[in-house]
C-alpha cells in the first residue's frame, strides 16, 4: 500500500478545472473533454444522474455501468497528466462503489437511509421482532444444546434435523420481510413521483428503517444457525 | 522511449510477449536457447555474477546453495507465513528476516523482489536483443488471489529491474483476454489457472457493448500457495520415505541428490500426463540408486487431495458470482498443472463440459499481458478489463474485530471513506490498523499496515479525520487522510506490515546503480592493465636496443622507477591510478623514444600509445 495526496478541493466547482467552461457536475467537460472532479455531496444515485428512487432496472444499471467504465477507467489515462490520472481514479472508483451498492436492492435502501441521516454507518441496529421472541428463544436454546452435545460427544443428529427445519422457517420469514421492505420501497418511489410532503416521506423512511433492523436480526439468526450446522 | 511488453512472472517459468504490429496478434519472445520459457531460477556464481534461467537451472544440481527457484512463493511474505514451505523448499532464510524474507545465496543476502528483478531483467534483455531497442515499460501479471503485499512486492521487482510497471494484471484475466480474442466468444467464462505455485479461479462475463468488448470479472478466489510445486513435493515425500526405508539414508535438504531426485520426479510427472507409467531412477550415492515405477493410478491417488483443494475456491467463486456450474458458457484451463489428466477430468466433471485447452497453457497469460500493454500504451482501446479485488479490506475496531470497508470481489478501483475521531480527552493520536481477509478477527486476517493519525490535544470527539482507502487498478491500496475541521491534507506515515518500504526500494535501486558502477570500474581496470602490459613490453624491448645506452644513468633510473610504480598500480584495483602511472612512464620514456626515432622501437612505443588512447 502507499500514501497518496488527497484531491485538492479548490478545483471542484461548476466550471471546468482545465478550460473554465461551465460543466455543472458532468463527468466530462463538454468543451475540452477533460474528466471532472465529482461535485461535493454527489451521492450514488446522483452519480448516474438519477433521483432517489429505489426501483432500479438491473439491466439499465449494468448498461450505464459499462458505458461509464469505458470512459472513466484509469486505462484511458495512463499517458495523461497526474491530475487527470487522479481524477479518473477518483471517478472510476466512485462509479464502482455506486454500482456495487445500487445493484443490491437491500444495500440500496440502506445507503439511501444513510444518506438521509436515518442510519449511521457501521451501526446496524438489530431489533428483535416481538412476535418472534418466543421462537427465537427456543432456537437459541437448541443452538446451546447442540453446542453442548457436540462438546460432550452426545447425539447431535436429532438436534441438527430440528435446526435445519427451524432455519428454513426463519429463511421464509426473511423472505417475508424482504417482500415487506420492497413494498414500502415502491411506496417511497410513488411518494417521490407524487411530490409528497416531508412528513409523508419521513414516515416511509422510518418504516423502511424499522424493517431493516428486523431484517438484520433475522438474518444474523439464520447465519448463526448456518455456522453451527457447518 | 523504448518498447512496452507484457510479462508473465511465473513460479516455475517466466515469459515475455509483445503485440506484433504486423499480425496484430500477441507473440512470445524466445530467449538465447530458442525457448520462450525462462526458468524462474537465479544463481549467484562464485565471482558474484548473477545467472538467470537455463544456466541457473544447470546449477541447481552443482551449486544448490547458490541457486534459488520458486521465489514467487516468498513474494510479500513474512517468515511466519512460510514455515510450512521451509520444510519442503531448500530456501536458506537468514535469521534477520522477519517481515521481509532475506535469504542467503553464497555470501550475499537477497530479498524476493530482488531475485524477481533479476528474472525480469533477463527477460528484458531477451526482448531488447529481439527488438534491437530498449524496453522500459511493462504490464506484469500476478495471481488473482495475490494480496496487497504480494502485489506491491511484484511492483517493486519491476522497479528494481528498471521497468515502469504500467499495470499489474491478474493472470486468469490476462488469459481470458488472450482466449476471448482468439475465440470471439461472449457469455460466462470460468478460468481455472493451476500453475507451478499458485491456483486461481476467476469467473468472468464477456459482453459486447457499442463501444467495444468488456471483460468483467465477477468473482475470483484461489490459493497463492498451491500449485505444481506441491505435486512435486508429494512425489518427493514418497521417494524420500522409500529411500529412508530402503537405504536408511536421510537426504540432505540442501544436497545435490535431493535436486537430482526432484528433477527426475518432475520428469516422471510430465510423462504421466501422456503415458500410463513412468520410471524414476536416481543415484543417491556412489553405490546406491533409487529406482521405481510410478503408474498413473498411483500418481492420481497421490495427488487427488491436492487437486481436491482447488475445488473449494471454485465453489466459493461461483457462489460469490451468484452462478451455478451449469451457467458457464466456457471453461478455460491455464497453467502447466492443467496438463494433468486428473485435473482436466475433475474440472470437466464439475462444470459438466469439456474444458478448453487449445491455447498453450504456458504462454496464454503472457500473451494476454501483451494485449493489455498494447492497449495502455497505444491509447487505442479495443477492449476493457474490469477486475476485482480478491480479498475484503477492513480496519480493526474495538476488541480486535475487523470492520469490512471494501468487500471482496468489488470492481477496482474501489474506495471507502472512514471518519476517525478521538475517544478520550487530550488524545494526540488515533491508531489505524488496515487488514485484508475474510475472517472476523484482526489476528486471523492479513495485516497490511498500521499508521497513526496525529491530532492536537483537545476534547474527545473534536478531531475529525477522514481517511480515504482506495484500491487502485493494480489491486494495491492507497490511503490519504483529510482533516475535516481545517479542510487540509493530513499527513500520515504508513508502516507496511510486510515487504519493503519505499526507502528500502530506493536504497536497492541506488545499490544496483553502484553495482553498475562497480561493473564499469572492473571493465576499466581490465583495459588499463592490458594497456600497461603493452607499454611495459615496449619499454623492456627499448632497453634491449643497443642505442639505449645513450641515455643517462639518472634517466634510466627514472624509467625504472616509473616501471616499478606502474607494476605496483597494476596489482591494485584502481584503474585511474594505473592510467596515471602509464602516463608517467610515457613521460619518462619520451627522450628514450626520441633517441630511438626511426627505429621500429619508436613505432612500437608511439603506436601503442596511439592505439590505446
Amino acid at each position: 500500500m502507499s500514501v497518496t495526496k488527497t484531491q485538492a478541493q479548490a478545483i471542484t466547482g461548476s466550471i471546468c478545472w482545465s478550460c473554465k467552461a461551465p460543466v455543472d457536475g458532468a463527468h466530462f467537460c463538454a468543451s475540452c473533454g477533460k474528466v471532472q472532479p465529482l461535485p461535493p455531496g454527489t451521492d450514488y444515485f446522483g452519480f448516474f444522474g438519477w433521483p432517489h428512487k429505489l426501483t432500479i432496472d438491473p439491466a439499465l444499471l449494468e448498461e450505464q455501468f459499462h458505458k461509464l467504465s469505458w470512459k472513466l477507467h484509469p486505462d484511458n489515462f495512463v499517458r495523461a497528466s497526474e491530475e487527470e490520472r487522479n481524477l479518473s481514479l477518483d471517478r472510476s472508483s466512485q462509479l464502482n462503489d455506486a454500482y456495487r451498492t445500487l445493484r443490491d436492492p437491500i444495500a440500496r435502501i440502506e445507503y439511501l437511509l444513510l444518506r438521509l441521516g436515518l442510519r449511521k454507518e457501521g451501526t446496524t441496529k438489530q431489533q428483535a421482532p416481538p412476535e418472534l421472541l418466543e421462537e427465537v428463544f427456543e432456537l437459541n436454546e437448541s443452538l446451546d444444546e447442540l453446542r453442548e452435545a457436540r462438546a460432550e460427544g452426545g447425539d447431535v443428529d436429532a438436534l441438527r434435523g430440528w435446526l435445519v427445519e427451524e432455519q428454513s422457517n426463519f429463511k421464509e420469514k426473511l423472505e417475508g420481510v424482504d417482500a415487506e421492505l420492497q413494498a414500502v420501497a415502491r411506496e417511497w418511489d410513488a411518494a417521490l413521483d407524487a411530490n409528497a410532503n416531508d412528513a409523508a416521506r419521513n414516515a416511509l423512511l422510518a418504516r423502511m428503517n424499522e424493517i431493516l433492523n428486523r431484517r438484520s436480526y433475522i438474518r444474523n439468526l439464520v447465519a448463526s444457525v448456518q455456522k453451527e450446522l457447518e | 522511449m523504448g518498447r512496452t511488453v507484457g510479462i508473465d512472472l511465473g513460479t516455475t517459468y517466466s515469459l515475455i510477449a509483445y503485440m506484433d504490429p504486423q499480425t496484430g496478434a500477441p507473440k512470445c519472445i524466445p530467449g538465447p536457447y530458442g525457448s520462450t520459457l525462462c526458468p524462474s531460477i537465479v544463481s549467484v556464481a562464485d565471482d558474484g555474477k548473477i545467472l538467470v534461467g537455463d544456466p541457473a537451472r544447470e546449477r541447481l544440481l552443482t551449486q544448490p546453495d547458490r541457486t534459488i527457484y520458486s521465489v514467487k512463493r516468498l513474494m510479500g511474505c513474512g517468515v511466519a507465513d512460510i514455515q510450512d514451505e521451509l520444510t519442503r523448499f531448500p530456501f536458506r532464510i537468514d535469521e534477520t528476516s522477519s517481515n521481509v524474507i532475506r535469504f542467503r545465496l553464497g555470501d550475499k543476502l537477497f530479498t524476493p523482489p530482488e531475485i524477481s528483478a533479476y528474472i525480469l531483467r533477463e527477460l528484458k534483455t531477451w526482448a531488447e536483443k529481439y527488438f534491437g531497442d530498449t524496453v522500459d515499460r511493462a504490464v506484469i501479471t500476478v495471481p488473482a488471489y495475490f494480496n496487497d503485499a504480494q502485489r506491491q512486492a511484484t511492483k517493486d521487482a519491476g522497479r528494481l529491474a528498471g521497468l515502469e510497471v504500467l499495470r499489474l494484471v491478474n493472470e486468469p484475466t490476462a488469459a481470458a483476454l488472450a482466449y476471448g480474442l482468439h475465440k470471439q466468444k461472449r457469455g460466462h467464462v470460468a478460468v481455472y489457472d493451476f500453475g507451478g505455485g499458485t491456483f486461481d479461479i476467476s469467473i468472468l462475463k464477456l459482453v459486447s457493448t457499442s463501444e467495444g468488448d468488456i471483460y468483467q470479472v465477477l468473482s475470483t478466489n484461489g490459493d497463492t500457495h498451491l500449485g505444481g510445486d506441491d505435486i512435486d513435493n508429494a512425489l518427493m515425500d514418497v521417494a524420500r520415505r522409500e529411500i529412508r526405508a530402503q537405504f536408511g539414508v536421510e537426504l540432505d535438504r540442501h544436497g545435490e541428490a535431493v535436486q537430482e531426485l526432484r528433477r527426475v520426479l518432475i520428469r516422471a510427472k510430465h510423462e504421466l500426463s501422456s503415458s500410463e507409467k513412468a520410471i524414476v531412477k536416481c543415484r543417491i550415492s556412489s553405490t546406491q540408486t533409487y529406482s521405481r515405477e510410478f503408474t498413473r493410478t498411483e500418481f492420481e491417488d497421490l495427488i487427488r487431495p491436492i487437486v481436491a483443494r482447488t475445488m473449494a475456491p471454485v465453489k466459493l467463486a461461483l457462489a460469490d458470482a451468484k452462478l451455478d456450474p451449469k451457467d458457464m458458457d466456457e471453461v478455460v484451463l491455464v497453467g502447466g498443472s492443467t496438463r494433468i489428466p486428473l485435473v482436466r477430468k475433475t474440472v470437466g466433471d464439475y462444470f459438466q463440459r469439456a474444458p478448453h485447452c487449445e491455447l498453450n497453457p504456458d504462454e496464454v497469460v503472457a500473451l494476454g499481458a501483451a494485449v493489455q500493454a498494447d492497449i495502455l500504451e497505444s491509447g487505442v482501446k479495443t477492449m476493457l478489463l474490469l477486475d476485482v479485488t480478491p480479498l475484503s479490506l477492513g480496519i480493526e475496531t474495538m476488541g480486535g474485530v475487523v470492520a469490512k470497508i471494501i468487500p471482496r470481489n468489488s470492481t477496482i478501483p474501489a474506495s471507502a471513506q472512514e471518519m476517525f475521531t478521538t475517544g478520550v480527552e487530550n488524545q494526540t493520536g488515533i491508531d489505524v490498523h488496515v487488514l485484508q481477509g475474510e475472517r472476523e478477527l484482526a489476528k486471523d486476517c492479513r495485516s497490511l499496515a498500521r499508521f497513526q493519525l496525529k491530532v492536537p490535544p483537545g476534547p474527545a470527539g473534536l478531531a475529525r479525520i477522514e481517511v480515504k482507502f482506495l484500491i487502485d487498478a493494480n489491486g494495491i491500496l492507497q490511503v490519504a487522510a483529510k482533516d475535516l475541521r481545517s479542510g487540509g491534507e493530513h499527513s500520515i506515515e504508513v508502516q507496511p506490515s510486510y515487504g519493503l518500504s519505499d526507502a528500502e526500494v530506493e536504497h536497492m535501486l541506488e545499490e544496483s546503480i553502484e553495482f553498475a558502477e562497480q561493473d564499469f570500474a572492473d571493465r576499466q581496470l581490465i583495459e588499463a592493465r592490458t594497456e600497461a602490459e603493452a607499454i611495459l613490453t615496449a619499454t623492456e624491448k627499448a632497453f634491449r636496443d643497443p642505442r639505449s645506452v645513450e641515455i643517462s644513468a639518472a634517466e634510466r633510473r627514472s624509467i625504472e622507477n616509473s616501471v616499478a610504480s606502474l607494476r605496483a598500480a597494476m596489482a591494485g584495483k584502481d584503474y585511474k591510478l594505473v592510467r596515471q602511472r602509464i602516463d608517467e612512464l610515457n613521460q619518462a620514456t619520451t627522450n628514450l623514444a626520441e633517441i630511438l626515432m626511426n627505429s621500429a622501437l619508436q613505432t612500437a612505443l608511439e603506436g601503442k600509445r596511439l592505439d590505446d588512447v
